[in-house]
């Protein structure tokens, strides 16, 4: 569903290399978490995958796109394939909890039905039909979180980006978010999120792909965050 | 993107910067106005200069029923004869007068009824009172007086006029007005497109959480600068309405109605443009409104808003 292919990345002439001939592939229905300290390239490789920039070596293949052919005109395409979720929710404060979500199916020019039908489905997966009607700033931030994974979910892109989701709400609320992204994951998506949160990644033993410096230093099955310090670049 | 969804985010976007948007109705406005009165008075020079102007340096007008006040005309009206005399005395004077037409009475008011369209004498001149003439163009146009003096006062010959004399004066005039206008209307642009420019970078800021979701979830181009190019298109056919209103108001009030009247009340026979001329000038300046308005947020959405 992913794949990097010996990529490397520079932002600018002279800036140090934010990833260093990564090599990775991401299947189809996989859940992932990238782990590694600040720094150590994590959004990178999640803006190379939205193609927020284009990786200045190498190849970054998604959901069978060549990124590094991929015309402009084509990236809106691509991005439909991906849904994506910020540590700092980004939610419309005017609009109501059902208008946010709401919001990316009249951006993309879906029918008034379809809207009414996808948008309460949504609420549903993420535990927020009864909360439809409010505005961000009355709900909590594990709320505020939901409803921004219910935005990036309602068009059933087969892609769901989590950059560090959890970095703004307490360890109960961190848990119960990532419980929702593991459902989502159940359904067929391919989950890819970027986090520092030992005891998330912990707790639920996916695949973990540890960056340090732009490197993968660590691509462990059901791995735990602590590996980092015990195993060193020595496990990959 | 659906019409109604377009039109809330439009909506949106006018309420948050209600303060810019009404000064780009306004810029535009005044420089619509500005160049939609230089495009007025080349009209009103158009219109003074009349058919013959460009073709002709002399026009030999002949006696009708009502110059017989005129001595060469003492004999009424001017006679097939003097007429068939006249033609021939412009051909002895080749080859300085190069080439003549007769204008006929008929023509000559067909003429006179476009040129005074929007002129109340017109409704007070008959048919007869307009007359027939030679229009006389000259290899040489300063000896004007040799053909002058060869017929001032041949019979049949109410008058010889060089018509140009008296008008390229007011031409002057009128084209200074044109000129000044146009490049007040000029700088006034660059003020629009600046001030759209600035507008825009302004709405992208404070709508840029909307262009980053419509971003990441794969809204196209179009569809993320669209609600920008139809805010910036509305204020400026705001102002392009507004400056048409004031064009009409000035044609209307100025010079249809009061300095025609000052005119005619002189005994002045000037004919002036009307608002049929605004009507003409009048797509033009939406036309360059949209197009201004188009171009700019276009040139100014690449630059501010990332897609």
């Amino acid at each position: 569903m992913i794949a990097f292919e010996n990529v490397t990345m520079r932002y600018a002439k002279g800036d140090p290399l934010a990833l260093q001939e990564v090599d990775v592939e991401i299947g189809r229905g996989e859940f992932v978490f990238v782990v590694g300290a600040s720094g150590s390239g994590k959004s990178t490789l999640m803006r190379l995958i939205i193609l927020e920039h284009e990786a200045t070596e190498g190849r970054v293949l998604v959901a069978g796109h060549d990124l590094s052919r991929l015309p402009a005109r084509r990236i809106p395409a691509l991005r439909r394939q991906i849904g994506i979720v910020f540590q700092d929710f980004r939610l419309l404060s005017g609009k109501t909890v059902y208008q946010n979500v709401a919001y990316v199916l009249q951006v993309l020019g879906k029918r008034r039905h379809t809207i009414k039908q996808l948008v309460p489905e949504t609420l549903e997966l993420v535990g927020l039909q009864d909360k439809a009607k409010r505005l961000p700033h009355e709900l909590s931030g594990g709320e505020q979180q939901r409803v921004a994974i219910a935005r990036a979910m309602v068009n059933k892109p087969p892609i769901l980006l989590a950059d560090e989701p959890t970095g703004n709400l307490d360890p109960t609320t961190s848990t119960e978010i990532v419980a929702i992204l593991e459902r989502i994951n159940r359904t067929g998506t391919t989950v890819v999120m970027a986090t520092h949160d030992t005891s998330i990644v912990n707790t639920f033993r996916k695949r973990v792909v540890q960056l340090r410096d732009g490197r993968i230093v660590r691509d462990q099955a059901g791995g735990e965050y602590e590996a980092i310090e015990v195993e060193g670049v020595a496990a990959r | 993107m659906k019409p109604g969804f377009l039109a809330g985010e439009v909506g949106n976007g006018l309420r948050r910067n209600t303060a810019m948007v009404i000064s780009v109705v306004l810029v535009t406005m005044v420089s619509l106005f500005f160049l939609g009165m230089g495009l007025l008075a080349q009209r009103q020079v158009d219109t003074l200069q009349g058919y013959w102007y460009d073709k002709v340096q002399v026009s030999i007008f002949l006696c009708t029923e009502d110059t017989a006040e005129v001595a060469s005309c003492a004999g009424g009206g001017v006679t097939e004869a003097q007429r068939e005399q006249l033609a021939s005395d412009l051909d002895g004077l080749r080859p300085l007068v190069q080439e003549y037409w007769y204008e006929s009475n008929e023509e000559a008011y067909q003429r006179f009824r476009e040129q005074f369209r929007n002129s109340p004498v017109l409704d007070n001149v008959p048919r007869e009172a307009i007359p027939e003439s030679y229009r006389v163009q000259l290899s040489d146009p300063t000896k004007y007086e040799v053909v002058a003096s060869a017929f001032q006062g041949a019979p049949g010959v109410e008058s010889v006029e060089d018509q140009r004399e008296v008008v390229d004066k007011l031409f002057t005039f009128l084209n200074a007005v044109s000129l000044a206008a146009v490049a007040l209307a000029g700088a006034m642009v660059i003020c629009a497109v600046l001030l759209i420019s600035t507008t825009i970078r302004l709405t992208a800021w404070s709508r840029r959480r909307e262009t980053t979701i419509m971003r990441m979830v794969g809204a196209s181009a179009f569809t993320i600068h669209l609600p920008f190019i139809v805010e910036t298109l509305l204020a400026t056919v705001v102002g392009a309405a507004l400056s048409v209103g004031l064009l009409w108001a000035m044609v209307h009030y100025g010079i249809a109605g009061f300095l025609t009247e000052l005119l005619a009340g002189q005994g002045g026979m000037i004919g002036l443009i009307g608002t049929s001329d605004l009507w003409l000038v009048a797509p033009f300046l939406v036309g360059g409104a949209v197009l201004l308005a188009i171009v700019t947020s276009w040139l100014a959405l690449i630059r501010h808003v990332r897609v």
